[in-house]
């Protein structure tokens, strides 16, 4: 949370987030580079140019692959929330190594020609109709806009700026990148290899990648948010008030299909938007602190009582009214204007 | 009351230490994993053959008659301690640039040529240096300048399996300088009139490099290029001239090998 745009909000928790990961880039590319060359056989050495860029289109399809697989295993394990905090370092720094790769690619294979490199990229392979030998290259090219605009937007201005839902949306970008670097490699180096090292690698990582996801839509079918059903006046049925725990909240989904978080807390009831309005995160899955509902995904916090962030800061959410009928919470689905006022209600003894 | 002892990350908070020792593990492991597969990927590279600019030779500088075939071949007259007479190179320029119009007006003269020597086996290409100091007409008083053009040698017709390259990359300008990975900066060295080379899976007569011309002994016809890098069989006539097998391809033929 911040009152104005800085560059980077540090903490230790990010200074150890960016440790390890640049220890795992830096130790990748390190093997990759300068001890395997001792390892291989080969007569005379790969040019440094493609060698390069190999460890650097290699390291950043496995930091895709870890960064994608962070979203389904927090999905599916709690713990790993928090590695989604300063998950953005990551698809920066990923940025980077894929740029770095583009670079030698570019700067190797349509360098040295009368034509523009550039041009020369577009109009050197034009086999669209094919499978072997199709230009992967475009894939490449597809892949790298996307990680690039991802990168570009990764701060919290651009998150301000376009809002919250189109933030999110521009941002699953990733699947795109994603899939296309499959593509990319696929139809690239795949085809073009006798030793299937990397083959193996890059099936298994793709395989775990969408295990993963598939896990986890099959997880959140299963124990996902329930929808409330509906009374004769409206109003959503959520749960018994002791269903939910001290400090935390049980979500339910309303019929217009946005999600509103029920907290407990002191013997008191409130409801506000299960969407944080950073970058619409599950507050319902977060925790009250020090009377603040905090955010499991980067720790913005809001009142209960009126769904706005402490002074001097500025974030609301919508509250909804609720009311404790027959032992059983209900909700009213028509949400309040972001940062209303509503006052708890007391659960009886 | 129903309590929750489930420890709850927040950023700016201290680590709880519930949650302590497996993000330590999970950093751990991250930065194991990616030294491994580094590791693992980066010994596990394909050998890229042994072709290679002979920078160690020194400057090459050899008397020659050419050949347009369009592709231009030298047929060394006078060599020297590393390119004997009776050799037969091919040409290019610098970068991804063949030397087909520097060569035009010499066909079946005798000339000077000079410039840095690609070897990848039996596969010789020698990269001419620039302007006249590359190529330039030999002085003689006119006696040794009289040249009895190769007999070419006509081979038959075959069908063979194989690869088009660009004969710079495949002879070491590029390590690797084969495969569909390379297969664009091939077709950029193919349209920049870098010879073509097939590279056969089965030597033919001693040799798996053949120069790759049309049919009609024009370049490299433009269907070609959308199988370049490919596993093919195609069909052509084979002709040797001096030391060098030339493929008068018909791409009416061309067959993609699995």
């Amino acid at each position: 949370m911040s009152v104005k745009y800085i560059p980077v909000q540090w903490n230790n928790n990010k200074y150890y987030y960016d440790a390890f990961m640049l220890a795992g880039v830096v130790g990748f590319l390190w093997f990759f580079l300068h001890v395997s060359p001792e390892v291989l056989s080969h007569e005379r050495p790969i040019n440094p140019q493609v060698h390069n860029a190999r460890a650097f289109g290699a390291c950043a399809f496995l930091m895709l692959s870890i960064i994608l697989a962070i979203g389904p295993l927090a999905r599916l394990d709690r713990r790993f929330m928090a590695l989604l905090y300063n998950r953005r370092h990551f698809g920066v720094m990923t940025a980077c190594v894929a740029m770095t790769h583009a670079g030698y690619i570019l700067n190797w294979y349509w360098a040295f020609s009368s034509s523009n490199k550039y041009e020369a990229l577009l109009f050197s392979n034009t086999s669209f109709g094919q499978f072997a030998g199709f230009p992967f290259e475009i894939f490449g090219i597809v892949a790298l806009i996307c990680l690039l605009v991802l990168a570009a937007t990764s701060h919290d201005f651009w998150l301000r700026f376009l809002g919250a839902p189109l933030w999110k949306r521009v941002h699953y970008l990733i699947y795109i990148a994603y899939i296309s670097v499959v593509a990319h490699v696929s139809l690239g180096i795949l085809q073009d290899q006798q030793n299937h090292v990397f083959t193996a690698i890059f099936l298994v990582s793709a395989i775990v990648v969408a295990g993963l996801h598939v896990l986890a839509v099959l997880h959140e079918r299963k124990a996902g948010d329930p929808a409330g059903a509906v009374n004769t006046e409206g109003w959503v049925t959520v749960c018994k008030p002791d269903d939910i725990v001290e400090a935390r909240a049980r979500i339910a989904v309303l019929p217009n299909g946005d999600r509103v978080a029920v907290f407990r807390l002191e013997g008191k009831l409130s409801a506000i938007s299960n969407a944080c309005s950073h970058q619409n995160g599950p507050l319902g899955e977060g925790k009250v602190i020090r009377c603040l509902v905090t955010c499991p995904w980067h720790g913005y916090q809001y009142r209960l009582t009126d769904g706005q962030s402490p002074a001097p800061f500025t974030e609301k959410i919508p509250t909804y009214r609720l009311a404790i009928q027959d032992g059983v919470i209900m909700v009213d689905p028509d949400a309040n204007p972001p940062g209303t006022y509503v006052e708890p209600v007391e659960i009886p003894s | 009351m129903k309590t929750d002892t489930t420890p709850f990350f927040v950023g700016y908070f201290k680590v709880p230490k519930k949650l302590r020792k497996f993000l330590l593990s999970a950093g751990i492991l991250l930065v194991a994993c990616l030294t491994v597969f580094g590791l693992l990927i980066g010994s596990t590279q394909d050998d890229p053959g042994n072709g290679a600019f002979r920078f160690d030779y020194g400057r090459q500088t050899v008397t020659g008659v050419i050949e347009n075939l369009p592709y231009p071949l030298l047929h060394v007259t006078e060599g020297n301690d590393r390119i004997k007479a009776g050799e037969t190179l091919m040409l290019a320029a610098g970068g991804k640039m063949g030397v087909m119009a520097r060569t035009s007006g010499f066909s079946g003269q005798q000339i000077v040529a000079s410039g840095v020597l690609l070897e990848r086996g039996d596969l010789n290409m020698l990269q001419l240096r620039g302007g006249r100091q590359g190529l330039r007409m030999a002085e003689g008083d006119g006696t040794e300048m009289i040249w009895e053009p190769p007999v070419s040698e006509p081979l038959g017709r075959w069908r063979i399996a194989g690869e088009i390259c660009d004969g710079k990359c495949l002879a070491g300008a590029m390590r690797p300088g084969r495969g569909l990975a390379h297969k664009a900066c091939a077709n950029l060295c193919l349209i920049g009139d870098i010879p073509p080379v097939f590279v056969s899976s089965q030597p033919i007569e001693g040799t798996e490099y053949l120069m790759v011309v049309d049919k009609d002994g024009g370049p490299l016809p433009k269907a070609a290029y959308d199988y370049v890098a490919q596993f093919i069989s195609l069909e052509g006539e084979i002709e040797r001239h001096g030391d060098i097998l030339v493929l008068k391809m018909d791409a009416d033929t061309i067959e993609v090998l699995p």
